[in-house]
């Protein structure tokens, strides 16, 4: 399975090499501080700036979607920029993991202060887990397959192994696989309450994840791409913390052959240390959420172009990397886990 | 491309529960006997909304028995369904090992994402319990742990059809070669924000759920769960499991016309279904039984209607050559809507129509929609053999499924 286009949207910018220059730099996206009007909390975030959705071209579906929509939009049209795709032959797979929730606080909030008579009709539908999904389907005008997974921050891997399901079929020529996320305040609350945030007053303490919000993009073929996309390992589920260091060595174990660097999911939780124990001290590890944040249903499409970007130009933040093949490895919040081999085509060689 | 012919695939087992039943002898009962589940909603206020009745699940039966441990209490009750529906299931293919769970589902804990936002805004403490089983993909990973069953869990959101697509899609994974064993399903509960949602749309119904009825009204919600334990037929025949029933064909399409709602002329729901004969290599003729997707809403009933006239022929030219229309029925006008969970709970009545040679019923029926062609299976089961049966699903995003199922004969 081959990358045949990426595109994404992230708090450091939507311009790929620009980002990735950013991040060799060991920048950070800028901050910003997200207050939650029922509680009164503050969350560090990474957001996407205003102006990186601005240049989508007008289409009804968008009016009135919501952030992630337009996220996802841009990020899809990139991965698909000066590639002739015919829609028919073309498959959409979306990975998410707390969809929209902006609307959908929005749409709760107004039947717990005012009643049900109160619900709007214009919100409900863009609560669903598949809106962003179906908006950027008809967008592109795909008249077949289009899935919504859903889970945690290594939903990304099973949406990518559904794709190669999907691509191991004649029926299609190309499956585009998108993965989107939103910040709202609400969201930030659970993840606080699970003490899995970072302390506002102190962030310079590395401990506890900032979440950030954008798009990845990813347009995979059969052939014909200077990237494959060789082996996926879908995982299984942990169900203690303590068993996730243990399952993700299983993975490596299962994905280790040549690997010269890996782009792990660490983002200032459990998962950490958790990653470090199964990846051998040797090879080097980086986690692109140290500079954009966890977007949780979109962090392995970022870790997947991060990937791609070292692969290419032999470059990590603060390493060196001559290598023909990555290690992408997730490990979510909620149980999951997976990771995947990314290798430049022999042919590119 | 499959480098090999596509495989057959076998369904080895299934569980579900739902208010027609817990489990098959229960569901089967309720079907011949055209029970109508819908009761008035006693869980949360709807005083303020116009549809006040679903169908939901006993509590009392769900949940005492099942809470063993500390950890079990903490569990939401659609994981509780789950678990149930895996036990069945297992019951009937005991050594079963899914390499890959493929389930669907629109909301999963819903009701524990409610609690939470509602104790932030009276500043009441928090469970971190609602945060950690709340998320769509822990219902089954819960099932999974229950039954130390270690395989990687794909949670399909595709709205109301995605029941149907995680069952198709594993479908085809086994179909292509790529899988031998595979647990495909889904699960859904009743919360206040999708019912009050479907309420602001003025989908649902404050009177009964009459699918393809002239007087219909829209749709009323139900809940429930349903798996299939699947595998490569050739794999199951040599390790002697027993076969129920298998799956036979598979389609998906998506209908670009709008979010909520279908385009009338019904090429979306069509698409499907003719993907999911050609997947089988059977023409409409030989299908005997439609579960459809009949959400009995105005828009829903006459798009889908209008896709099987096209494909199969409408019922009054059917009766003017002598024959019946392929006969026609909707599950929810029983057991409500059951959003994630529909496709595969009506693949489930789909199968036990076909092992148990009977038409599950279209209850409160009373004149069909005079602008729908259709031979509807009306308030009463009836005895009919057949090989094929065909069940549909569509849902927000435009998003349809249709699901070929074959009776299995030694």
């Amino acid at each position: 399975m081959t990358v045949a286009g990426m595109g994404w949207v992230t708090p450091l910018g939507n311009d790929i090499e620009s980002v990735w220059r950013h991040m060799l730099a060991r920048e950070i996206a800028p901050i910003e501080i997200l207050s939650n009007e029922q509680t009164g909390a503050r969350y560090l975030t990474h957001r996407v700036p205003a102006e990186a959705t601005a240049s989508l071209p007008p289409h009804p579906r968008l009016r009135r979607a919501s952030a992630i929509s337009r996220f996802a939009a841009a990020a899809g049209l990139m991965a698909l920029k000066d590639l002739e795709i015919d829609p028919d032959r073309l498959a959409l797979v979306f990975a998410i993991s707390n969809g929209g929730v902006i609307y959908t606080r929005r749409f709760y909030s107004e039947i717990v202060k005012a009643g049900a008579q109160s619900a709007s009709p214009l919100l409900f539908p863009e609560t669903v887990f598949n809106a962003p999904a179906s908006h950027l389907a008809a967008i592109l005008g795909i008249p077949g397959a289009s899935y919504t997974v859903v889970g945690d921050g290594a939903v990304g891997i099973l949406a990518l192994k559904l794709a190669e399901d999907l691509l191991a079929s004649s029926d299609i020529d190309a499956c585009l696989v998108v993965g989107a996320e939103e910040i709202d305040p609400l969201v930030c609350e659970a993840y606080r309450q699970w003490r899995l945030l970072r302390d506002p007053r102190q962030p310079e303490i590395r401990r506890g994840m900032i979440l950030g919000e954008g798009a990845g993009a990813v347009l995979l073929r059969n052939s014909g791409g200077d990237l494959e996309i060789d082996k996926i390992d879908p995982g299984s589920n942990f169900f203690r913390r303590a068993e996730a260091s243990g399952k993700l060595s299983d993975i490596v174990s299962h994905l280790r052959d040549s690997i010269g660097f890996c782009i792990g999911s660490a983002n200032g939780t459990f998962i950490d240390q958790a990653e470090r124990n199964a990846v051998s001290s040797k090879i080097p590890l980086y986690s692109p959420k140290v500079a954009l944040g966890d977007s949780v249903g979109a962090s392995v499409l970022w870790q997947l172009i991060t990937a791609a970007q070292a692969l290419c130009s032999g470059q990590l933040p603060g390493n060196r990397v001559r290598a023909g093949r990555a290690l992408v490895l997730a490990c979510g919040l909620n149980q999951q886990l997976g990771g995947l081999t990314l290798r430049q085509s022999p042919h590119s060689i | 491309m499959n480098p090999s012919p596509p495989k057959r695939v076998a369904i080895v087992g299934a569980g579900m529960v739902s208010p027609l039943g817990f489990g098959f002898t229960e569901t089967l009962h309720s079907l011949r006997v055209a029970r109508d589940c819908v009761t008035p909603v006693n869980t949360f206020d709807v005083e303020k909304t116009r549809c006040k009745t679903a169908a939901q699940m006993d509590d009392s039966r769900l949940l005492p028995g099942k809470i063993r441990q500390r950890r079990d209490r903490r569990l939401h009750r659609t994981s509780h369904m789950v678990i149930n529906a895996l036990d069945e299931l297992l019951q009937q293919a005991k050594d079963f090992q899914p390499e890959i769970a493929v389930v669907g589902t629109t909301s999963g804990g819903m009701t524990f994402g409610e609690s939470f936002y509602r104790s932030l805004g009276q500043g009441g403490p928090c469970a971190a319990a609602w945060i950690a089983n709340y998320p769509p993909q822990k219902q089954i990973a819960d099932a999974l742990e229950r039954f130390a069953i270690n395989a990687p869990a794909q949670v399909i959101a595709n709205a109301c059809a995605s029941g149907s697509n995680a069952i198709g899609l594993a479908f085809n994974a086994i179909r292509g070669g790529r899988y031998r064993r595979i647990l495909a399903g889904g699960y859904d509960a009743i919360s206040e924000m999708v019912f009050v949602g479907f309420d602001s749309l003025q989908a649902s119904t404050p009177e009964k759920c009459q699918p393809f009825d002239a007087h219909r009204s829209g749709m009323v919600l139900g809940e429930g769960a349903a798996l299939f334990a699947l595998e490569d037929f050739d794999t199951a025949k040599s390790r002697g499991a027993q076969i129920i029933g298998e799956v036979a064909g598979y389609g998906i399409s998506t209908d670009n016309h709008h979010l909520t709602q279908p385009n009338p002329d019904g090429s979306g729901p069509s698409r499907a279904m003719k993907q999911a004969l050609v997947t089988a290599s059977v023409t409409p003729e030989r299908v005997g039984y439609i579960n459809a997707h009949g959400t009995a809403t105005i828009f829903n009933d006459a798009a889908e209607g209008k896709a099987i006239a096209e494909i199969f022929g409408g019922a009054a030219a059917a009766a003017v050559a002598g024959r019946g229309g392929v006969p026609v029925s909707s599950s929810k006008s029983m057991m409500g809507h059951s959003l994630g969970a529909a496709g595969a709970i009506e693949a489930v009545v789909s199968l036990l129509a076909l092992q148990h040679s009977f038409l599950p019923p279209n209850i409160n029926f009373r004149e069909i929609d005079p602008m729908l062609d259709l031979n509807i299976v009306a308030n009463e089961s009836r005895s009919a053999g057949f090989d094929y049966a065909l069940s549909n699903s569509f849902g927000f995003g435009g998003t349809n499924a249709a699901i070929l199922l074959r009776k299995f004969t030694e």
